[in-house]
């Protein structure tokens, strides 16, 4: 009977249990259950888990520092356990605290020119639209991620839509890269699409993102790949709480050109006329090379501020967290340090009562 | 990317010399960020700081990173 109760309070408590080395071995009584008596075997069967410290399941007896066995009947938690355990997540919660701070402000500051910067691609879409079920041979996926990690899930998300949309554009004569910007991601699709990765861009948020670097980040990318369409796949920012994965097509010159001759959208494009001495197709391929930059700043723009925010409430959920576990272990503080007190009080009582009797 | 030559129109002098309209627009910004007067023309010139690391992928195999900075590095 003793041994079951002792099981379930070890359970809870192992990993706070040291014994405190007491002299003389005798059955004091166990302030919570009230007088126990112990019988041989349950003394027998302790002094055997002695030289067992498991922790978990069942035995709950660890091998303190000065390897003495915890004696019969005194549950002896220290408190100093407690208090520093309580002391480290106090600092957590503050540091989290302070993290979510950071992010708040970061957010506000960047937000007003990501929601600017979606005047910048609309004209695009109004006049070449953005048709992500195009049939192209060489598709480059461009995943946007963030280089620090505490954010939450937006770049498992990211990575999950790149490799769907990788499985959807290959096809037994087509070829789809990938293009990553950020650490996590890269991380992340290491894993499984080595082979796949064409490009890797890092630390680009170092100082505060403007257009000039993202174009210069652009230019490299048209440079470097051969594609006929750019799917960039990022984190939309729509509030403090959603962020939506989206991913926005850029189709190469001659690909517009193509989807041109099939109508729809792009067909319009004959009705525009052309000023200055320069053709369709130059025209075209400045436009789709701008429309790539822009929409790339977009991008970059709402991912970061989706970062910003998923850390926001990420470090808020770990505070809110560190703050049930501080009052779970004030309880736990406060019930030890009273046991103690009663054990003292009860032991001087009936060795006051020995004497007298 | 093959240069758009159309049919028999020239090719824009920056188009040939291998610039995209990218870089084209970019050199041409900071030729206008550089007319300002001080001090809106540093204001301006922090909006042009770039840096990131890129690093081309062979096969699976990631080569040296080159680092794109105007903010000189500190070793």
């Amino acid at each position: 009977m003793a041994m079951a109760a002792f099981r379930r309070e070890g359970r809870r408590f192992a990993p706070l249990i040291t014994p405190r080395p007491i002299a003389a071995v005798r059955s004091s009584p166990i302030p919570e259950y009230g007088l126990l008596h112990f019988t041989v075997f349950d003394f027998a069967f302790l002094s055997l888990q002695s030289q067992y410290a498991t922790f978990g399941h069942g035995l709950w007896l660890p091998k303190g520092p000065s390897n003495l066995l915890a004696p019969l009947g005194v549950r002896s938690i220290s408190t100093q356990i407690v208090r520093n355990r309580m002391k480290s997540v106090k600092n957590i919660q503050k540091i989290t605290k302070a993290m979510k701070m950071v992010a708040a402000s970061k957010l506000r500051a960047i937000q007003t020119r990501a929601e600017n910067s979606r005047g910048l691609w609309q004209p695009f879409t109004v006049l070449l639209g953005d048709s992500p079920s195009v049939d192209v041979k060489k598709n480059v996926i461009v995943t946007i991620s963030s280089d620090k990690g505490l954010c939450g899930g937006i770049n498992s998300t990211s990575v999950k839509i790149s490799k769907a949309l990788h499985k959807f554009t290959s096809g037994p004569e087509k070829g789809t890269k990938y293009v990553v910007l950020g650490e996590k991601a890269k991380a992340q699709l290491m894993r499984d699409s080595k082979k796949d990765i064409e490009l890797c861009i890092t630390e680009l948020q170092k100082n505060p993102l403007n257009y000039t670097q993202v174009s210069v980040l652009a230019d490299e990318i048209l440079k470097n790949v051969e594609y006929d369409a750019l799917r960039i796949v990022f984190n939309k920012f729509r509030s403090i709480i959603s962020f939506v994965p989206t991913t926005s097509t850029v189709l190469s010159p001659e690909v517009v050109e193509r989807e041109a001759e099939a109508g729809g959208k792009l067909g319009d494009l004959d009705s525009y006329e052309i000023e200055g001495g320069e053709t369709k197709g130059e025209i075209l391929q400045n436009l789709a090379e701008f429309q790539f930059s822009c929409v790339l700043f977009n991008a970059v723009l709402e991912n970061a501020c989706s970062e910003q925010g998923a850390r926001m409430s990420a470090m808020d959920s770990s505070s809110r967290n560190a703050g049930d576990m501080l009052d779970r272990l004030t309880l736990t503080y406060n019930r030890t340090r009273q046991a103690a007190i009663t054990t003292e009080l009860t032991e001087i009582i009936s060795g006051a009562s020995a004497l007298e009797g | 990317m093959a240069s758009a030559v159309g049919s028999g129109a020239a090719v824009p002098f920056w188009r040939a010399a291998g610039m995209t309209y990218i870089s084209y627009s970019n050199i041409c910004a900071n030729m206008v960020r550089n007319c300002l007067k001080e001090p809106f023309k540093s204001e301006a010139l922090t909006r042009e700081k770039v840096h990131f690391s890129i690093s081309k992928w062979d096969n699976g195999v990631p080569q040296k990173p080159t680092i794109r900075s105007d903010t000189p590095e500190e070793d």
